[in-house]
């Protein structure tokens, strides 16, 4: 029993004395935090120094939506976020710099996107990703994208759903799977694409669409790396083509002729996989690419009657047809960047690591003229609520 | 001379080692960066290892019934070598203390306080630490039932969560790391935790049937193990590359996990159980040290050693290990040459000489 | 430091005084032993000394009447109006000595017999005793027996007719329950024990009984099935209640604080409960239970972490629910002890564990918030046992007014007026639901959770952490009477678990729980489960 007296002595004795001398070292409370939900580097235009735009949010406005609309009528002149600005030379000394402008202390870990200018991309963007990998407070599942010009402009743009810009953002990159045309691009993916030695980082591209009060986000593209360095651009189908490849298409719509008539039949896949094998055949490195697909009819512009078996077959090799020219067209423009962003090189790599000790050097020169044979296999399961389509019956 | 009068049963010792082994979960980030992705092929061939060189130890431990590493010690080697012999070890025991003691709070710093002064939060956990280890073995072991479950647990979860976002391609290809790099990290492997259950024979006199403690450690050197597989499988799998560079794989790779925006943010959980875990070992060396001194002291009892020996090694982790750089480099090249003294060449030295002596024989007919 | 050793000595001083006095204590009663005189031949000579005794008490009744025999013979009849039974002293003592003796004239006898034929004839209750102590005599008069006295005797009958008004046997106000029996405890120790022996129709049931208290001298009473329980146990609850020395027992609490394995623990080692079933119950698993007079709480020993998640209520009701419902209360327990420290600590030092969206609306509802979060969270803890509190005391009318002050004000108010962000209202009001879920484990709950809040604004997460593990060290080293107190989690044992977190089907409960240590372990047979007729059977009917 003494010693229980004892212990509870010396807890005591601690707790006052650790409270007492020291206080308490993080303590932040909520308000004192300046939450940064967006992240925009930009190359400052006079000075070609690194600018930095920090989103925040304004807590004090988030809720104001609802309680301006019963006292005030709504005002709504003032936005819910707040874009802070500095420039600097390295990262980390710019982001404190922040501490000048900002009463609160930026708060990272809830930041949803980081966005590189089109210019500083070019230039390269690795001794600014270093920052972000290594702060305990930055997260690595945030999305990083590429801004067609510069990054502050897609941070100061007002949606129209979202009072923030950087939720809107992520919440579209979210959306993305429906479409499977945006190679959506998480820190932790980028950094692993960048410290392999052959794949290339890819990152979706965000940009301002019209003019004005007409003038939209949209993201469309992707935006290829070599190293740390943009060098080039895939279209959407292209990005799908990369994604049929790296299994990462969820769903989407294939639009392709109709087999019997002039019409589009629109299909919308429910399920696709997507496999890259490798072979050496006499030092000769060739990759055969693997695409299983399944979908449904989900739009017909015609009248033709595709529920029919051949009609489905037929339908068959057209869905097949298409996705190997969306696949053959972003290998094609890879080959021509010399950028492996289907990430070949690892594969061989991983399965011909005698052969790959050989291959590594010239990488570049093997892969803009590999051998790349392609298999697609198309499947086609339902087609909706109706069989044939809702049109006159044909006499 | 008893200075611990607690029963532990032989399901407790396999849930201590378990928990024991399992420990490694965080240390193991030493091997990443040497191993990269044949980390896992590191594990168990440390598991293999480990478990040949605990049958030294358990062997040890079954030619002198009762006895504790000091007294077995002084047994083989006479009082004065033998209390020399187990003053090395007392120290050594000591030294591992004070670098969990660094360890456990460097862990907090870089992912819960940055700014809070390292010698708080040590004071904290060694605090803690000394109320187990005062209660004695019994109930450490006891602790050790729940403190081993709840991490395998969250390992296993966190690894059905990953599935989705783990690529096992990642784990390809197998020994691309040349051999001495991969002998280096099973080495570090096993001197992290494998081999570290020599100090179980501090523990094993106090298993209440004296005979089966052989199935126990093995059992639980294995299935503890299997958990830092798992564990060690998922991050490689889930982080790719990355877990090479990043300082604690684990958490990093259960940050990923997100599962329809709810399910997120689990690293608290896999932070919760490198805390119970490192609490258990901590508590482990903690008690042979005390235990250790107090039988070389000839004491009657621990207790008036423990809080001398928790300031003594806060004291000690303060004053020799400075920044994670440091410590990490000591990890990966230094201690594990200094360790293969305790770990291998003395077990067996004490082993080759009982056997000379033929001492177990003698102790029988006294 | 100087100042500790101060009180430290004068501690020590006091410690010395009371051993004086204790011992000058002894030394008086033995003293009064020495003077206590047996009874003398001479009526008037014992009623002197009684009276010295027993002092000038109003409720002493003295009536003095002659008995009609041979010759008249002066008696005297003593007994504490309130404390017997009228009836019986009129009609089974008064009315055949005054009047029927009259029958009995002829009966010859000597003086000295006098008070055995008495005894013999004339008395009709059931339990009357001799005795010539005064000590003794005294003694059963307080505890409402009559005492006769006869002239020329040194002998008193003592006869029993103790009978008090006493609350009827009544549904417990701690334990209600929905399904099982309504009977609860009363202040009377005799109708408590026969509540639990009319539940236990069985010889083994043992009662053994003590007094304690050197001015209350109230009655104790250990129960325990002999042949269940370990001898061991028994002996030592005797052990520690033979160690009471102490004036007064007012209620089982005096008891439970004399006899507890940990007094500075903040976790009860000693069980009570209302309830005879509940009682029932716990000895039949090998416990012991100790009435005490005066209180309808009884306490039982060895009491585990686990039993404090059980009610009797559990093992009446299909066994599905009642284990959801059991988890439920673990979970409970854990929020009231752990949602306030949790909500400072994500609030304060792992802001990015909370999801954004829920961050949003916890930034926005904390801004402008005058106090830190541990503030609001310790104040609003205070706030919350005041209303409890005056809730508790205050007659029901009253307390309903205090219940609406406190919502609408601490509540509303509070948090319109900015004082104090509204999450944390929801928090302390979810912690304040959680607490009385577990209704045993109350008041530990209450200090845990100011432990656990100053831990977590003072070192978040990680001092949580270190909290529950330092929770955990104590739990796993307490032990009641012998048992470890968190058994069967830690030690383990997996066949008790069927009792701990869930409730398994009754007939899959075979053994008592093992580390009660039971002489006897199988309770039952292990062929139990029930099922439809077989086949065999029915073609055979």
């Amino acid at each position: 029993m003494k010693s229980v007296k004892k212990a509870a002595a010396l807890l005591t004795t601690i707790l006052i004395l650790s409270l007492g001398t020291s206080g308490c070292w993080n303590r932040r409370e909520l308000p004192s935090l300046g939450i940064v939900m967006g992240v925009g580097m930009d190359k400052n235009v006079d000075s070609g120094k690194l600018e930095v735009t920090a989103q925040l949010i304004k807590t004090s406005e988030l809720n104001s939506g609802s309680s301006e609309a019963d006292s005030s009528g709504g005002g709504g002149g003032s936005s819910a976020y707040w874009n802070l600005q500095n420039t600097g030379e390295s990262m980390f000394a710019t982001v404190r710099g922040f501490t000048h402008k900002s009463s609160r202390k930026l708060y990272w870990p809830h930041n949803q996107v980081i966005i590189f200018g089109h210019s500083l991309a070019e230039e390269g963007v690795l001794e600014y990703l270093d920052f972000f990998v290594r702060d305990q407070e930055t997260r690595l599942e945030v999305y990083m994208l590429v801004a067609d010009d510069n990054a502050s402009d897609i941070l100061d743009f007002q949606l129209k759903l979202e009072k923030i810009p950087s939720v809107g953002i992520s919440e579209l990159m979210e959306s993305q799977s429906a479409n499977s045309q945006t190679c959506v691009t998480q820190l932790n993916e980028f950094v692993t694409r960048l410290m392999s030695p052959t794949t290339a980082p890819v990152a979706p591209i965000i940009k301002i669409e019209g003019k004005g009060a007409n003038s939209e986000l949209s993201v469309e593209g992707t935006a290829v790396f070599k190293k740390d360095k943009l060098i080039g651009q895939l279209t959407k189908e292209e990005t799908r083509g990369l994604l049929w490849t790296i299994d990462k298409v969820k769903s989407g719509i294939i639009d392709v002729k109709c087999p019997d008539c002039s019409g589009t039949v629109s299909l919308e896949i429910t399920r696709s996989k997507g496999k890259i094998t490798s072979q050496i055949e006499d030092g000769k490195p060739s990759i055969t690419i693997e695409i299983e697909e399944e979908g449904n009819i989900g739009d017909q512009s015609c009248d033709a009657n595709l529920v029919a078996p051949d009609a489905i077959e037929k339908l068959k090799k057209q869905v097949e047809k298409a996705i190997l020219e969306e696949v053959e067209s972003a290998l094609k423009k890879s080959q021509k960047l010399k950028a492996d962003i289907f990430g070949f090189g690892e594969v061989f790599h991983q399965r011909h690591l005698k052969e790959w000790t050989k291959m590594k050097d010239d990488w570049d020169e093997i892969f803009s003229n590999l051998e790349v044979e392609i298999i697609v296999e198309a499947k086609i399961r339902r087609s909706g609520m109706i069989g044939r389509p809702a049109t006159p019956a044909k006499e | 001379m008893i200075l611990e009068k607690g029963q532990i049963s032989s399901a407790q010792l396999f849930f201590l080692v378990n928990c024991f082994i399992q420990g490694a979960l965080l240390p193991l980030n030493f091997a990443y960066p040497i191993s990269k992705h044949d980390t896992w092929l590191a594990v168990i061939a440390a598991m293999i290892i480990g478990s040949v060189i605990a049958l030294v130890y358990i062997s040890l431990a079954g030619l002198f019934p009762g006895q504790n590493l000091v007294q077995i010690n002084d047994l083989i080697y006479g009082p004065y070598l033998g209390k020399f012999i187990s003053l090395q070890y007392i120290l050594f025991f000591l030294m591992t203390l004070s670098g969990y003691l660094w360890f456990i709070s460097d862990f907090v710093l870089t992912f819960i306080m940055p700014e809070t002064p390292i010698s708080s939060i040590m004071i904290m956990f060694s605090f803690i630490c000394a109320w187990a280890v005062r209660q004695g073995i019994e109930v450490i072991t006891r602790m050790s039932v729940v403190f081993s479950v709840i991490p395998a647990s969250i390992v296993f979860i966190t690894f059905a969560l990953l599935l989705k976002d783990m690529e096992f391609t990642n784990l390809l290809p197998l020994f691309e790391s040349p051999p001495g790099d991969l002998f280096q990290s099973t080495h570090i492997i096993m001197h992290i935790s494998f081999s570290q259950v020599l100090v179980f024979l501090m523990v094993i006199p106090y298993v209440n049937k004296q005979g089966p403690s052989k199935t126990p450690i093995l059992l639980g050197m294995l299935s503890g193990g299997m958990v830092i597989l798992v564990s060690s499988i998922r991050n490689i799998a889930a982080l790719g590359p990355l877990s090479g560079i990043v300082t604690s794989p684990s958490l990093e790779a259960v940050r990923l996990i997100n599962i329809g925006k709810i399910l997120t943010r689990l690293e608290i959980l896999v932070a919760m159980a490198e805390i119970l875990l490192l609490f258990i070992i901590s508590c482990v060396f903690y008690y042979a040290t005390v235990l250790g001194l107090a039988h070389i002291s000839k004491l009657r009892t621990y207790v008036p050693l423990v809080v001398p020996i928790g300031i003594l090694s806060i004291i000690l982790s303060l004053l020799s290990y400075e920044s994670r750089m440091q410590v990490s480099h000591s990890i990966m090249y230094i201690t594990p040459i200094v360790s293969l003294y305790f770990y291998i060449v003395l077990p067996f030295m004490s082993l080759i000489v009982a056997k000379l002596r033929k001492l177990p024989r003698n102790k029988g007919r006294n | 430091m100087l100042s500790y050793i101060l009180s430290k000595l004068k501690f020590l001083k006091l410690l010395g005084q009371n051993y004086k006095l204790s011992q000058s204590n002894s030394t008086a009663s033995k003293d009064e032993k020495n003077t206590t005189s047996h009874l003398s031949v001479s009526l008037k000579n014992n009623l002197d000394l009684f009276k010295e005794t027993i002092g000038n008490n109003y409720d002493v009744v003295i009536r003095e009447f002659t008995i009609n025999m041979q010759k008249q013979v002066d008696a005297v009849l003593i007994y504490f109006a309130g404390m017997t039974d009228p009836k019986i002293v009129n009609e089974s003592i008064l009315k055949p000595l005054m009047f029927e003796s009259q029958l009995e004239k002829n009966t010859l006898a000597s003086k000295l017999d006098i008070i055995e034929i008495i005894r013999t004839t004339m008395l009709s209750v059931g339990e009357v005793n001799k005795r010539n102590t005064i000590n003794d005599i005294v003694d059963s008069c307080m505890a409402g027996n009559s005492i006769l006295l006869v002239d020329g005797c040194p002998e008193a009958l003592l006869i029993m007719t103790a009978d008090w008004k006493s609350r009827s046997v009544d549904e417990p106000k701690t334990e209600s329950v929905v399904r099982g029996s309504r009977e609860g405890f009363v202040e009377n120790l005799l109708t408590n024990t026969t509540l639990l022996r009319r539940k236990i129709k069985n010889p083994d049931l043992v009662l053994e009984s003590m007094k304690i208290g050197q001015r209350t001298r109230t009655n104790v009473c250990i129960a325990y099935i002999k042949g269940i329980v370990n001898p061991s146990l028994i002996d030592e609850i005797k052990r520690r209640l033979n160690n009471i020395q102490t004036d007064s027992i007012l209620e089982s609490g005096y008891i439970e604080q004399f006899i507890e394995d940990a007094p500075f623990s903040i976790f009860a080692t000693v069980g009570n409960t209302e309830k005879p079933d509940s009682v029932a119950a716990k000895i039949l698993e090998g416990r012991a239970a100790i009435f005490v007079d005066g209180t309808p709480f009884v306490l039982t020993v060895p009491l585990l972490l686990v039993e404090n998640f059980q009610t009797s209520e559990d093992y009446y009701s299909r066994p599905y629910f009642v284990s959801f419902i059991r988890l439920i209360r673990y979970m409970a327990y854990l929020i009231s002890i752990l949602a306030p420290a949790t909500y400072v600590a994500l609030t304060t030092f792992h802001q990015e564990l909370i999801p954004t969206p829920l961050l949003f609306s916890m930034a926005s509802a904390q801004e402008g918030v005058p106090f830190p979060a541990i503030a609001e969270a310790v104040g609003m803890g205070i706030i919350f046992e005041i209303l409890r509190e005056a809730g508790v005391r205050l007659p029901r009318p009253v307390g309903q007014a205090v219940s609406i002050v406190g919502a609408l004000v601490i509540g509303q108010s509070a948090v319109t007026a900015g004082l104090i962000g509204a999450p944390m209202v929801i928090v302390v009001a979810l912690t304040a639901v959680a607490s009385f879920v577990v209704p045993a484990q109350t008041d530990s709950g209450g200090v845990l959770r100011i432990v656990f809040v100053s831990l977590a604004g003072f070192a978040g997460g990680f001092g949580i952490m270190i909290g529950l593990i330092g929770l955990f060290i104590h739990l796993t080293s307490l032990r009641s009477f012998g048992t470890p107190y968190l058994s069967p989690i830690a030690p383990l044992s997996v066949a008790d678990l069927k009792d701990a977190f869930i409730r398994a089907p009754l007939w899959t409960m075979i053994t008592r729980p093992s580390f009660i240590g039971s002489q006897d372990p199988k309770r039952k047979d292990f062929r139990l489960k029930p099922s439809p007729p077989s086949e065999k059977e029915s073609q055979s009917e």
